[in-house]
């Protein structure tokens, strides 16, 4: 059976599509065999992070309501051979889905890939319900901010109750935190909550730290998963957070200051 | 919320308890045939909003004797409908016990007090020693014990007993006791103890820092707790109708 990956956060904005495209090209670049699935029906924006905009013929709904094989929903990446993206529907409405039609899709899906990365609407209620349900794991992405850290700590309570491994009293959901967007010279002068805080809320293992990095809106608009610029941190970081999920031991990056050099700080601006 | 490693299990289910949502359907009149009709007429103008909806009778309108209220034939009128009454809410004891022959059972709401158990506290205040025990009804109940963090959103209510809680209890949590209630870590949530009308309950807290907390219905909240040692080692008692903060330890 395919692992299920559910990435989700409660907040929006705090960075899941990038997660979820940079994690499964991650993946994908170790050899496993990946498929990404928006479940973002009505605002989807996966296929866009991922550079697939343009071959989008059918999409989630299509295949749950019978329209369309899995197959030729199934997007095939160019750059990897190893991932494939199932996009969302972008006219449709979000009740199209249900949980029956997801069950048969993952089930479908596990034939093929070894990973079903899930990646999560904002939000508590259906499209983000129906996006953890059947997690075998779940990535809580959360930006050291207080809001975000209250969106995720409540995302971890409805995972614990309301996926399918609760309801039938399996081994629970394993639970891993991903902070986004941390700035350890915002940390240092108090302005952003430290990674500390942030765990002891969580009380969450801690997958990684990915740094701010104006590499990821670079990314996003060029429609490449920023993992793939692989010189900046963002993508150094995400690559170690992958390794860490596969049992690798990583030391954290990218969470202290670093002592910027003399043209460092004669120039300013921020690590790309 | 389920253990990290549960041992094998003999028994085929598991009693839990859980919050839902419940549409009420307030009886304005008491009359079977004028009220089923009337039910049937909205439902056929907006068929999907009851359909097989469980729903809760409310009693409280009802002006007859409960003998004049034929409870079994609104079930099965409603049936009809494809309405499913799953029980009563408010209403006298006898209207409720009426209904209770009829296969519907009374249903405590979350923001409801009987009037029952309110009865009797006005008599435990004018005696000058409070009794040591609460005046409910019922044996006193084991405690309930929580071993991992409360997260935002949850609740957990130990009914007539204490509660202790060995780990956090977040922002955004809710963790009430009808007894007193115990946080061996950091308790930032809201904190609830001493149901209705214990006045002995006390809340204890390694890291105090709630965002509410209340004993019998007096509450304070973070602007009320005065010179309370935050962030330390507190226990919350009544004294009188004062709240007092007191370091422990």
């Amino acid at each position: 059976m395919a692992q299920v990956v559910t990435v989700t956060s409660g907040k929006g904005g705090v960075g899941k599509t990038t997660s979820s495209a940079a994690f499964s090209t991650g993946l994908a670049q170790r050899g496993k065999k990946v498929v990404v699935i928006d479940f973002d029906v009505g605002l989807r924006n996966l296929d866009l992070i991922m550079g697939v905009e343009r071959r989008v013929v059918f999409d989630i709904v299509n295949v749950i309501q019978g329209e369309a094989r899995l197959n030729q929903a199934l997007i095939r990446d160019k750059r990897v051979e190893t991932l494939a993206i199932l996009p969302a529907s972008q006219t449709r409405d979000k009740d199209a889905l249900n949980k029956e039609g997801v069950a048969k899709i993952i089930e479908e899906l596990s034939k093929e890939f070894d990973y079903i990365i899930c990646d999560s609407p904002a939000g508590i209620e259906k499209g983000a319900l129906l996006a953890l349900y059947f997690a075998d794991s779940a990535i809580v992405v959360t930006n050291p901010e207080v809001s975000s850290v209250r969106d995720s700590d409540r995302i971890l309570g409805v995972i614990q109750s309301k996926s399918k491994r609760a309801e039938e009293n399996r081994d629970p959901v394993r639970e891993h935190l991903l902070v986004t967007r941390y700035d350890p010279i915002r940390v240092a002068k108090g302005e952003m909550l430290k990674l500390e805080d942030v765990q002891s809320i969580l009380a969450v293992p801690l997958l990684g730290v990915i740094p701010e990095s104006e590499a990821v809106l670079k990314a996003s608009n060029a429609g490449t998963p920023v993992i793939l610029d692989a010189e900046t941190t963002a993508a150094q970081a995400y690559a170690d957070a992958v390794s860490r999920f596969l049992g690798e031991d990583k030391p954290m990056r990218f969470v202290d200051a670093e002592k910027k050099g003399i043209f460092g700080r004669l120039f300013g601006g921020r690590a790309a | 919320m389920s253990a990290a490693a549960p041992p094998a299990r003999i028994e085929p289910f598991r009693l839990r308890g859980a919050n839902f949502n419940l549409l009420v359907l307030r009886l304005l009149d008491s009359r079977v045939e004028v009220v089923v009709p009337a039910i049937g007429d909205q439902f056929r103008r907006a068929p999907g909003m009851l359909r097989h909806a469980p729903v809760v009778i409310g009693l409280d309108d009802l002006a007859v004797r409960p003998e004049e209220m034929d409870f079994a034939a609104l079930v099965a009128g409603l049936r009809e409908h494809a309405i499913l009454p799953i029980g009563t809410s408010g209403g006298t004891a006898e209207m409720r016990a009426a209904a209770q022959s009829a296969g519907l059972a009374p249903l405590r709401g979350a923001g409801h007090d009987t009037a029952p158990p309110l009865a009797t506290a006005p008599e435990a205040v004018v005696l000058p020693p409070p009794p040591a025990a609460p005046s409910g009804a019922e044996a006193p109940r084991p405690t309930m014990f929580v071993d991992q963090p409360v997260r935002a959103g949850q609740r957990i209510w130990a009914q007539g007993a204490d509660l202790v809680i060995t780990g956090t209890v977040n922002p955004g949590a809710e963790v009430i006791a009808d007894g007193s209630l115990h946080v061996y870590g950091a308790l930032r949530g809201r904190a609830i103890a001493g149901g209705s009308d214990n006045m002995q309950a006390r809340v204890f807290a390694l890291q105090f820092d709630p965002e509410l907390v209340s004993i019998a219905g007096y509450y304070a909240v973070r602007d009320g707790y005065g010179d309370a040692p935050m962030g330390r080692a507190v226990q919350v008692r009544l004294v009188g109708e004062t709240m007092r903060f007191d370091r422990i330890g």
